[in-house]
């Protein structure tokens, strides 16, 4: 993406520890992590709004509805 | 902003490369001027098919202008290739949602290609003199270095139709039917190595 701009992200401790095994495990930076964060809760948020459901499928439990903030 | 980065393609035509265009960050609107661009010549197309009894491809019924929605959220990008002022191509992408699958990047995030397709005029099932070669190529190209800008290294992934998969073979891992997918599609998976690969090689 084009036009990038650069802000200050405040994070406690739990939260910086959080967002640095996210890179860890997915092999990403920091504003990568943050980046695909942010394009999928613009889209799940979306998709809440216009009267869609988010379900977490479970083997053992089923289905499981997700209430997004 | 709209980037337009050099391409190229073959005419088959004149048996000669031809300088192209790679576009980013096609617009809703811009999308839907390209279906309203191809569908007259995919129309006629058609009906010069069903004239000679022959089959249709199997993305007849692809519709540019309903997947344009998908365009107002970041998660979605479209790219195009344009050549002597008429776009050649098409392909829209999603950079959330998809974790590799194969052993060496399980869990690892992939482009995952949505749709990608070449003019009516230039696909081989379609008409019977195609115009130009390469537009897959450029695109797949394009995937590839967006898959690295994102940090994803150049991993991409996607499902094809059963028509596009001895293209996609020579390329990528077939990972077989994806008993997951709507459609019940193979799904193909690019390793970072085979991206390397593809671009150092760039096949035409």
């Amino acid at each position: 993406m084009s036009d990038k701009r650069t802000m200050t992200l405040n994070l406690n401790d739990a939260e910086m520890r959080a967002l640095e095994a996210l890179c860890e495990q997915k092999d990403l930076s920091k504003t990568a992590v943050i980046r695909q964060a942010l394009r999928l809760y613009q889209l799940v948020d979306a998709r809440l709004a216009s009267g869609g459901k988010l379900f977490f499928e479970d083997s053992k439990q089923g289905k499981a509805e997700l209430i997004a903030v | 902003m709209m980037i337009r980065r050099p391409t190229r393609l073959f005419d088959r035509a004149t048996d000669k490369v031809v300088a192209a265009e790679i576009l980013n960050e096609i617009s809703r609107d811009e999308l839907i001027d390209v279906h309203l661009d191809w569908q007259p010549a995919r129309l006629e197309a058609l009906k010069s098919l069903r004239a000679e009894g022959k089959p249709w491809p199997e993305n007849w019924h692809w519709d540019w202008g309903t997947k344009a929605d998908n365009l107002n959220f970041l998660a979605y990008r479209c790219f195009a290739v344009e050549c002597e002022g008429r776009t050649q191509g098409l392909m829209m992408i999603s950079t959330i949602g998809w974790r590799g699958r194969i052993g060496i990047q399980a869990g690892k995030p992939v482009l995952y290609i949505e749709y990608i397709e070449s003019a009516p005029w230039n696909l081989a099932g379609l008409v019977e003199n195609p115009q130009f070669a390469g537009v897959g190529i450029a695109l797949m190209q394009t995937a590839i270095q967006v898959s690295a800008d994102e940090g994803f290294a150049g991993r991409i992934a996607l499902h094809s139709l059963p028509q596009s998969q001895p293209f996609y073979r020579r390329y990528m891992n077939d990972l077989g039917i994806d008993s997951t997918h709507a459609e019940q599609l193979c799904y193909f998976e690019m390793t970072e190595q085979q991206a390397n690969e593809f671009v150092e090689r760039r096949p035409s």
